[in-house]
């Protein structure tokens, strides 16, 4: 798979797909949505979509698709090249989304979370295949979050198609199946060749299945954790194995939307009643004009 | 008063290293929306600085899994920007000092012996005409309260100056 483009620059997303084959333009398709690596604290989320026309989802089945999680790395990439070679009915798009994208999505001012992050993804790939004039009329998608109101949504956003939200649906329907192995196909690919775009030092390539509980996957993240910086890019900060061991071996970070209580406050009810008031001893603020400059006058070094 | 016991504890008297000044070289800065709560060194040029993207919407990197949008910011006309470091000051320095006066400064006229912890030489490590300002996930743009206090030292220029008297 040619993941040039997402190289070239992997701190946001990178959406890459096949040429729509021409019966896909004129016949009925079943367009099948999965994705690969959710769980993982390390690497991208790859979304995929597959389909085809209807009248040739017979030969998709043919190719014994299954899903991707069932079947080894070689059977995969054996799948994945037949598929490749039925390039005339069979069309693929993926959407990379960063580990950073993921990050600063979850951490944003307005938290963006992974299931929101997934669903807009989502359709924004039936979106692209319509857009591209792939005449979808089925749609089939595992599901993420509750199989019922996901459904609900898609099937609103998208009136003029049957929209399936099942679980499981990547070993159900043949055609998610082959989304999943485009999606799993890639994903390996793109962490296999990571550009880090840190210049890092003593960078270790061993890093396990890159899940919160593989524990190559957490030395990796124990040693490879700066003070200052945190983690390079490939970590996904939002994840809580991430974040706890940020905790425990990088400095505090504060942000001026960091949820925390105003050391300035009212203080005790009493002080009030006292003949001091609560502002005695309290050097006496600045002028608003300061105040408003972030502006003091340095007394000392 | 408790306060201004405190504040006379704090005097200090600071003796600026002119050399310092002519020899600092550029340095990149960046200020960002956020406290880290401790000063370090911190490896700026292998993590922070080759992810910055320059895009067509402008400078875009993220600090921690945090989004930021930056902008350059110059130093007001008239003005430059230094990078000020504080030296340790041991006993034996001290002396040294008061014995020998300041080497390399010899226009700072040593009037009064050095004492610990009143007297505080800064020095410039590093130079700059401009820095980074970033924002978390907006540019922070002409409110930041950075933009803001750059206008202090011309209004501060105009208020102290002499008045005409007619």
């Amino acid at each position: 798979m040619d993941l040039r483009e997402l190289e070239k620059d992997n701190t946001g997303r990178c959406r890459l797909s096949s040429p729509v084959p021409a019966v896909c333009l004129k016949e009925p398709c079943v367009l099948g949505v999965d994705e690969a690596g959710r769980g993982p604290v390390l690497g991208p989320m790859v979304y995929a979509v597959c389909y085809c026309p209807l009248s040739r989802l017979a030969d998709l089945e043919a190719l014994k698709v299954a899903d991707s999680k069932t079947l080894t790395e070689n059977e995969r990439e054996r799948l994945f090249a037949k598929m490749e070679e039925e390039g005339d009915s069979v069309g693929w798009a993926l959407d990379i989304l960063s580990p950073n994208l993921i990050s600063t999505s979850m951490l944003g001012r307005v938290k963006y979370n992974l299931n929101s992050l997934s669903h807009d993804t989502a359709a924004g790939l039936i979106r692209h295949a319509l857009d591209q004039g792939v005449k979808v009329t089925q749609v089939f998608v595992d599901t993420v979050g509750m199989p019922e109101t996901y459904q609900a949504r898609l099937q609103q956003r998208f009136p003029g198609m049957e929209v399936t939200v099942r679980a499981k649906a990547d070993s159900l329907f043949p055609v998610v199946s082959a989304a999943s192995i485009f999606a799993k196909v890639a994903r390996d690919q793109a962490v296999k060749n990571w550009q880090f775009v840190e210049s890092l030092q003593d960078l270790d390539s061993d890093y396990g299945s890159g899940y919160p509980n593989d524990p190559k996957t957490k030395a990796w993240l124990r040693k490879h954790v700066d003070p200052v910086f945190g983690f390079p890019q490939f970590v996904r900060f939002s994840w809580s194995t991430a974040q706890a061991i940020l905790e425990k071996e990088a400095e505090d970070v504060t942000w001026e939307d960091s949820a925390e209580e105003d050391p300035e406050g009212p203080g005790r009810i009493t002080s009030y009643f006292l003949s001091q008031g609560p502002q005695a001893g309290r050097p006496q603020a600045p002028h608003r004009y300061f105040q408003e400059r972030g502006l003091e006058a340095a007394s000392s070094l | 008063m408790e306060s201004a016991d405190e504040a006379a504890d704090c005097k200090q008297r600071v003796h600026l290293r002119p050399g310092s000044l002519r020899d600092a070289a550029p340095a990149t800065l960046h200020l960002l929306p956020c406290e880290v709560l401790v000063s370090r060194p911190a490896p700026v040029e292998r993590f922070f600085t080759p992810a910055v993207r320059h895009g067509a919407d402008g400078l875009q990197v993220s600090f921690r899994g945090r989004g930021l949008r930056g902008e350059e910011v110059a130093v007001p006309p008239g003005f430059s920007g230094f990078v000020m470091v504080t030296e340790e000051m041991g006993e034996g320095l001290i002396g040294k000092l008061n014995f020998s006066g300041d080497a390399e400064d010899k226009t700072e006229k040593m009037q009064e012996p050095l004492e610990r912890d009143f007297d505080r030489f800064i020095g410039a490590t590093g130079s700059f005409s401009h820095f980074t300002l970033w924002g978390l996930e907006t540019v922070p743009g002409p409110d930041a309260k950075v933009h803001k206090a750059l206008g202090w030292p011309s209004l501060a220029a105009a208020i102290h100056a002499q008045v005409p008297e007619d």
